[in-house]
């Protein structure tokens, strides 16, 4: 074997081994649509510009709620991200990961826990959430950090025994942080509140300018 | 119309109204769904079998169907024809049948065999326990043993172990007395509302039922999280408000800011201990503003003062206790006025730290005499070293307004666990109780159980037992020998826990233990003995409103898992009394194929005629829970006295002869004080009500006059903070079934110490810093949690004790109400640090 055809060889099998991971991470479905970022974290593109990949929120976050994204991430590969229903965010009031973060990508000027902004919680399935079927659950609510703030309980009768209460929980925008810790707990094999984006629905205002006209 | 006019004619609509309406609510032929459970249960497409039970948590009681499939249970559902909840259950009740299938079931006896516990037969277990109980009670007699049961045996095992303990024993014991050191770990939970009662009304157990939520439109809650423990008796209240929520109040009072708080109208934080100032200020609110029913005081009342200066029982046998701690003696209507005028607004304000405004408002709306005033607590009041007197004191406030045994008022002593009333306190597995209200001190009382029980009567121990801390105590001390523990775990749930565990470990004792899971108290164990649990056996228990609820055997135990009945069946069979007889043939003697109708039938004849009547076997079995007084037309129904006469009288009768009371002392409703008031022309009888079960005073409710005292330990400058103890909804008691439940386990995994954000910030706690908590017995570290479900007031911290990896046991003092014998678990001095 000369070292072209070695070479050619080579060049083969890496791109076998290539594809061949590239459908293995498909048939996983490792690619993620959303990646939930750190505290303080630059919106998507210019975070995944300014993150230098170090891993030192990573090492610093004392829960291990942070990971580090790997190659089946494609671009994101090496950029620290939240699985709530592996390890929420347990909202550290002194910030660690935004204090190892060496450059921008995580907002410095952030220093007030309760202000970070992940996402927002939401109720995803109203059918399954034992709450709203007047089981006595609520316990998004009990283990928010937030509680009567972010998440607050509606009450309303409960309509089959005419002699009990349904405690809706209600997920407050202006103070829910996204850290997760209500997605964690859900008691439901299937979580029946997950934080999404907080960047949602109308962008441009017209429902929220509606709403404050009518208000 | 004829003779009625329309007057007439709306009057009789009204009523008739009124009358279908009470039908409907004493939750009878609703929907016209079949009443009676099918016995053997229905099977739905799925091919799961429902049978009804009840939910094995809390003393609210919640009815549930529980489903089966292939002999395993696979899902549980709420019952909706149970009263207690109508088809609605908390978040445990919700995962129940995830407790049965822990990975770690004991399925074998375990031994311990060179300090390891190594898996026997049960032969061998059994042939060492027989072995114990009779070396033991040969040599040092039934003052060396001793049992730990629980308000969550079912009413059969209750049952069974008394017998025991109090009547079997006495075959074998050197003193040829039985032991009455059998004591429920309801001492640490309800003693102290059963001493008041007694004292009170001379009879245990509410007057009302949770139907009275329906009726109030004002609720106070006294150091009671109702929307944590009681969660679905709370979603009741709140129903009650969101229907009239511009006249329903809630007045929320305690140390910390709970889930209650958040919901209620009103909310005093009060220092720790000053609730004994609050009530009394209520109490003369109520008489400087004549707001009490000048009738019913002079029909219905008898005022008396307690002893002062009663002790903490710090010591041990109680030595800083003075032997008269629970005499009460007879005063005027003018020296009780007297007495409770010390309690000005003002002075009440500045014990408790409630501003005077508060103070004033919440004494309005509970003497108000237009509005129908409901009484909650639990642990805040039982769990307290005057705890006796602080139930009394709210029963004060009740007595003088005449709000009490009525649809809607009431003083409602709620339960923690599902059968603290139906096991520990109706059958007596006390150290000096017998079945239904009676003593071992008393004689005749004495005489009733020997008979029922077919033994001597030399056999019953007159000598009262030692109660749950002396018991542990003696351990310590060398007395007890002997320690069987069942579906509890002491280990774990004693306070000042070190000592005991030591005891344990070091004294010459034989423990055993019936559990079905590995926890604290089987680490200490001799002998572990794998148990059938819930629905794994047939069953009944009492909740908080008097209600008798039966499930059926439902599903089979894992291994070689046994029922308690069956272990001390098969210990008693061990015990020879002489070449023909065992133990086991003088109080067991039932046929092995029919025991628990054979035992209920039995135990049942203890409360005829008494004004505690159970229903009949059959009903329990058939019906979704049953409230006593279950009372009997006439004798010729099934009943040991004759109400026929008053029977026309009486609301809720059913068509068999059988009326199942909902509020008792009241005429309208419970036969018993019909027939009374029928029999006593002579008095007169406000309201119809009439404490009938008093006969010591004249058949009088007694209002005793108790001061506020100091608590057993108070903060100082080394120990500054007061720590309180407690549960959260999501876990029951010691955890060994709820940390087994992943969701539940999932949603808390671990105990946190509850901190106030001032409190926090002066020390730089932040939330999730762990921080060590220490006081004169130990220390114990845990997670900060701030401004979370309890906010406790400045200068206290909340710790819930399901967490066996940190137990706040370790710190809690062993002090107790002198009367009660109840330790208080929620103050003793702590120093708090960052670590």
């Amino acid at each position: 074997m000369d070292r072209r055809e070695f070479i050619k060889k080579g060049f083969v099998i890496t791109a076998i081994g290539t594809v061949g991971g590239f459908s293995l991470v498909n048939l996983m479905g490792r690619s993620r649509e959303i990646y939930f970022r750190p505290p303080g974290a630059l919106p998507e593109d210019e975070f995944l510009a300014a993150c230098i990949r170090c891993g030192k929120c990573v090492q610093d976050c004392p829960y291990d709620t942070l990971v580090l994204a790997d190659i089946r991430d494609g671009i994101s590969v090496g950029t620290p991200y939240i699985t709530f229903r592996s390890v929420p965010c347990y909202m550290c009031e002194d910030l660690p990961c935004i204090a190892a973060c060496p450059t921008d990508a995580l907002d410095h000027s952030l220093t007030d826990v309760n202000k970070m902004n992940i996402g927002t919680a939401v109720i995803t399935d109203r059918e399954a959430c034992l709450s709203l079927n007047g089981i006595r659950c609520e316990i998004c609510y009990r283990v928010c950090p937030l509680i009567d703030k972010a998440i607050t309980l509606n009450k309303q009768e409960q309509a089959i025994t005419h002699r009990h209460t349904v405690f809706e929980p209600v997920i407050h925008k202006d103070f829910c942080t996204g850290c997760g810790i209500c997605e964690n707990a859900c008691p439901l094999d299937e979580t029946a509140i997950r934080v999404i984006p907080s960047e949602r629905g109308d962008k441009a205002g017209h429902y929220f300018y509606l709403r404050e006209q009518q208000s | 119309m004829g003779a009625m006019d329309r007057r007439d004619f709306i009057k009789s609509t009204a009523a008739s109204l009124a009358v279908s309406s009470l039908l409907v609510s004493c939750g009878k032929k609703e929907k016209g769904e079949p009443l009676v459970q099918k016995i053997g249960g229905e099977i739905d497409a799925l091919g799961i079998k429902w049978d009804k039970s009840v939910c094995r948590f809390c003393g609210v009681g919640c009815g549930v169907l529980v489903g089966r499939k292939n002999g395993k249970v696979v899902a549980t559902k709420g019952d909706p024809e149970c009263w207690s909840n109508k088809g609605l259950n908390c978040i445990k009740g919700y995962f129940l049948s995830k407790i049965l299938y822990g990975k770690d079931r004991l399925t074998t006896p375990l031994i311990r065999k060179n300090g390891k516990l190594v898996s026997a037969t049960w032969d061998e277990a059994l042939d060492l326990i027989a072995k114990k109980y009779e070396e033991i009670l040969k040599r040092d007699g039934s003052d060396a043993v001793a049992m730990f049961g629980t308000g969550q045996w079912t009413i059969f095992e209750g049952y069974a172990a008394v017998k025991f303990m109090k009547a079997g024993l006495g075959f074998i014991s050197k003193d040829g007395v039985g032991s009455n050191n059998i004591d429920p770990n309801a001492r640490m939970c309800m003693a102290s509302a059963v001493a008041a009662f007694m004292r009170t009304f001379q009879s245990d157990e509410p007057m009302g039922t949770y139907e009275d939520i329906e009726h109030a439109d004002t609720f106070f809650t006294w150091g009671a999280n109702m929307a944590e423990m009681h969660p679905v008796l709370f979603s009741r209240i709140i129903d009650t408000k969101l229907k009239n929520p511009d006249r329903v109040k809630i007045v929320d009072l305690g140390t910390q800011f709970t889930r209650v708080s958040e919901e209620a109208d009103l909310y005093l934080e009060f220092k720790p201990q000053t609730d004994l100032a609050i009530a009394n200020y209520f109490a003369n609110y109520i008489i400087k503003n004549k707001l009490y029913d000048e009738d019913f005081v002079k029909d219905n009342l008898v005022f008396k003062k307690g002893e002062t200066n009663i002790g903490y029982g710090l010591k041990d046998k109680g030595a800083d206790i003075p032997k008269t701690a629970g005499k009460m003696e007879k005063i005027s209507f003018d020296e009780y006025k007297k007495f409770v005028s010390t309690y000005t607004a003002k002075y009440t304000s500045k014990l408790s730290g409630v501003p005077v405004e508060k103070l004033r408002e919440a004494a309005k709306l509970i003497s108000d005499p237009n509005r129908k005033v409901c009484s909650y607590w639990t642990m805040g009041f039982n769990q307290h070293t005057r705890g006796t007197w602080v139930n009394h004191l709210v029963y004060n406030i009740h007595l003088l307004t005449g709000k009490i045994a009525k649809p809607g008022q009431g003083p409602f002593s709620l339960t923690g666990q599902p059968s603290a009333c139906g096991t520990a306190r109706e059958v007596g597995t006390f150290v000096h109780r017998l079945p239904a209200d009676m003593v071992v001190k008393v004689a005749k009382h004495r005489e009733i159980a020997a008979k029922i029980w077919k033994i001597p009567v030399e056999k019953i121990n007159p000598k009262v037992g030692l109660h749950t801390i002396e018991m542990f105590r003696a351990i310590d001390n060398g007395q007890i020998k002997l320690l069987w523990t069942q579906v509890t775990n002491p280990f774990h749930s004693m306070p000042n826990l070190n000592r005991f565990t030591k005891a344990a470990k070091e004294r010459d004792i034989f423990i055993i233990v019936s559990d079905v899971y590995p926890t604290r108290s089987t680490e200490v164990a001799d002998v572990v003995l794998p148990s059938a649990m819930w629905v794994e056996k047939e069953g009944a228990y009492g909740n908080a409103e008097r209600r008798t609820q039966h499930w059926n055997k439902i599903a089979d135990s894992p291994g070689e898992a046994r029922t308690e009945i069956w272990q001390m069946w098969e210990v008693a069979k061990r015990l020879k009394v002489d070449a023909n007889r065992t133990v086991a043939d003088i109080i067991y003697n039932y046929n092995p194929d029919n025991y628990y109708e054979e035992m209920w039938d039995e135990y049942r004849s203890f409360t005829l005629g008494i004004g505690k009547d159970l229903a009949p076997y059959n009903v329990i079995r058939e019906e979704h829970g049953v409230c006593w007084p279950y009372v009997a037309k006439s004798k010729a129904v099934n009943g040991k006295k004759d109400f026929s006469d008053v029977w026309a009288d009486i609301e809720n009768t059913e068509p068999n002869g059988f009326v199942s009371v909902k509020w008792r002392y009241n005429a309208r409703y419970d036969p018993y004080a019909a027939k009374f008031i029928k029999e006593h022309p002579e008095r007169s009888f406000k309201d119809g009500i009439v404490f009938y079960k008093a006969s010591k005073n004249d058949y009088r409710a007694t209002v005793l006059a108790v001061p506020y005292e100091p608590p057993g330990e108070s903060p100082d400058n080394e120990y500054p903070f007061w720590l309180c103890t407690g549960r959260v909804l999501e876990h029951w008691h010691t955890g060994t079934m709820t940390m087994r439940v992943p969701e539940l386990r999932r949603a808390v995994p671990r105990a946190v110490v509850n901190l106030n954000e001032d409190d926090a910030r002066k020390m730089g706690i932040k939330r999730g810093d762990l921080v060590r908590i220490s006081s004169r017995r130990g220390s114990v570290v845990f997670p900060a949690d701030i401004g979370g479900r309890s906010v406790p007031q400045k200068g206290l911290v909340f710790i819930p004790f399901f967490d066996e990896t940190r137990m706040v046991n370790e710190i809690t003092l062993d002090q107790y109400d002198p009367i009660s014998k109840e330790p208080d678990y929620k103050k003793c001095a702590v120093k708090v640090e960052k670590v």
